[in-house]
Order: structure tokens, then C-alpha cells, then sequence
């Protein structure tokens, strides 16, 4: 088997669309999205319809994932951060479940493509920037400059707060997708080794594509929940401006 | 949500957090002094040496508060 491991991540059109220059063509990434929404949004709507007090299966799961991420919030931004749960919520459903699919054989993962995860940061980070100066005006640039720093360590300061605060949304961006990229490049070169190897030596990578599997789904949703942490980490950050840090710890 | 509970995930997923704190500083640090040097003033190499050392202590630096933030258990 002479296969790229990277040539699983390529796309290739299915349905070529192009509005005045811009290629808005439909793709497996394209049609896996939609399948993720679809799905997210029949089951939330299914455990959802009951209602009951004692909830079935499908509701206590979607209750204790409602739980989850409002703990999430609590933790990080206290109660102010819950006017910002339905957004907290969708990006951790839709990570989640991306990453999730994903691990399906012959399925694609839309994480594994820099420009969603790209976007979602800059959405994140983007918003973190207009709360933190609707609410806070110019004392917002405050952030760029730590408590306690005595006055001749600014000029060296500021620009190492500015570099860490520009590193935030490149770091978001390239941890998810390049925790996803990984796992499925190792796991399809454990998976051509085992096709190449045969059945003599085959089955020893094979074991391993299988155990690699299942830490997979451990990172799966470890990277959801990292990407939940750190958007609710940005943007709390912009609402309390150095408060935070004394209770942090 | 087990997995995130669990100790071995729950450390495998700060380590992996600060590696990617430090090298997006990195990024950000080095990226910014070779735009100075490259468009902006032509500053030789000095542009991206100093960024790419300030990126760095960046990097520490955030790595550094993450580490303080998490949640100890």
C-alpha cells in the first residue's frame, strides 16, 4: 500500500459552487458538519421532548452534559460567564462530536482542518476583545500589563504580555487541530503497517492501531474540554481584569 | 463525562496544553520580529532574535500561568 498517511485529510469537491470568486463548493468536511449539527441537534431535541422528572437514558445523558459545561463556567467565570452558556455549549457539542465521529473508520474529522479550528479561536478570542472593551473601555489595555510590575520593567513587559496575549488564539487554534491531525496520522500509519505486515508480524501494529483507538477517545474529548476551559478562561478574563488570579488558586 | 475525570487524561491533557502554550508563543514572537525585519524597519536579523527571545519568555510566562490556574485535585 503506497498511501501518503496525510492523504485521508485531503477534500475533494463533490459539489463545485463558486459565488462571485469565492469557492463555497461542497466537501466531505462540508457534509460531515452537517451531519454533526443534524445529529447533535436530533438528540438534544429528543432528550429534550420528555420532560420527565425522572429522567430516561437519552435525557440524564444530555442533563449531565448540560451539568458539565455549566460546572465549566461556574469554575472559570462564576456567574456572570452563564449569559455566555449557549455559546460555551455549542462549541463544546460540536468539538465533541466532530472529534467523536472522527474516530469512525471512513468518517472524516472537520477538527483535523486548520481553518475550522483557526476560526473557531479568532471567534473566541475576537469576542473575548469586544467584551473586554464594552465593559472595561481603554483600562482593558490594562491586561497588558500585570499587577505589581514595578515601572522600569514596562518597556520589557508590555510587549511579552502582548506576545502571550497574541499567542492565545494561534495556541487554541493549533492544539485541537493538531492533537486530531496526530492521532489520525499515527493511526494510519499503525493501520498500513498491519495491512503490509501480514498476518505473521501484521496483527502486532494492528493491536496497537486498536489500543491508539481508544486513547483516541480519551483525547477526543479531552480536546473539547481543553478548547471549553480556555474559551471560558479568554473570556472571563476579560470580564475581571487581574480579579481573577486572587481566587484562582 | 468520564475521561476528563480520570487522573492519567486529566494530566495528559495539562501537558499537552503548556507544549502548545510555548509554541505559540514562539510562533507569535519569532512571526512579529521577521514582519519588523522583513517590511517594516529592515532591521537585519536583530528583529527576529529579539522577538523570537521575547516570545519565549512569553511562552514560559503563560505556560507558567496556566500551570498556577489548573485546578489542583
Amino acid at each position: 500500500m503506497e498511501e501518503s498517511p496525510l492523504h485521508p485529510f485531503e477534500l475533494h469537491n463533490y459539489v463545485p459552487i463558486s459565488l462571485g470568486g469565492l469557492d463555497i463548493s461542497i466537501n466531505k468536511a462540508v457534509i460531515m458538519m452537517w451531519v454533526v449539527v443534524g445529529l447533535i441537534s436530533v438528540l438534544m431535541v429528543m432528550a429534550g421532548s420528555a420532560r420527565r422528572l425522572v429522567p430516561g437514558k437519552l435525557q440524564s445523558l444530555a442533563e449531565m452534559m448540560v451539568d458539565f459545561i455549566r460546572g465549566i463556567i461556574l469554575d472559570t467565570m462564576g456567574k456572570d460567564g452563564m449569559r455566555f452558556f449557549p455559546l460555551i455549549a455549542t462549541l463544546f457539542l460540536f468539538i465533541l462530536f466532530c472529534n467523536l465521529i472522527g474516530l469512525i473508520p471512513g468518517s472524516y474529522t472537520v477538527t483535523s482542518q486548520i481553518v475550522v479550528t483557526a476560526v473557531f479561536a479568532c471567534v473566541v478570542y475576537g469576542l473575548s476583545l469586544v467584551m473586554g472593551f464594552l465593559l472595561h473601555g481603554a483600562k482593558f489595555l490594562g491586561i497588558l500589563v500585570p499587577p505589581g510590575t514595578p515601572g522600569w520593567l514596562l518597556p520589557l513587559m508590555v510587549p511579552i504580555e502582548l506576545i502571550s496575549q497574541l499567542a492565545r488564539p494561534i495556541s487554541l487554534a493549533v492544539r485541537l487541530f493538531a492533537n486530531m491531525t496526530a492521532g489520525h496520522v499515527i493511526l494510519g500509519v499503525l493501520f498500513g503497517l498491519a495491512i503490509s505486515g501480514g498476518v505473521l508480524i501484521g496483527w502486532l501494529p494492528f493491536a496497537f492501531t486498536i489500543a491508539m483507538n481508544g486513547l483516541e477517545v480519551g483525547i477526543a474529548f479531552i480536546q473539547a474540554y481543553i478548547f471549553t476551559v480556555l474559551t471560558c478562561v479568554y473570556l472571563g478574563d476579560a470580564f475581571h481584569l487581574h480579579g481573577h488570579d486572587d481566587h484562582a488558586h | 463525562m468520564p475521561p476528563t475525570q480520570d487522573p492519567f487524561y486529566a494530566g495528559l491533557g495539562q501537558a499537552v496544553r503548556i507544549g502548545t502554550e510555548l509554541l505559540a508563543a514562539l510562533i507569535v514572537g519569532g512571526g512579529l520580529g521577521w514582519v519588523t525585519d522583513t517590511y517594516l524597519l529592515g532591521t537585519g536579523p536583530w528583529g527576529m532574535v529579539v522577538g523570537l527571545i521575547l516570545g519565549a519568555a512569553a511562552g514560559v510566562r503563560n505556560a507558567y500561568r496556566m500551570a498556577q490556574r489548573w485546578p489542583q485535585r
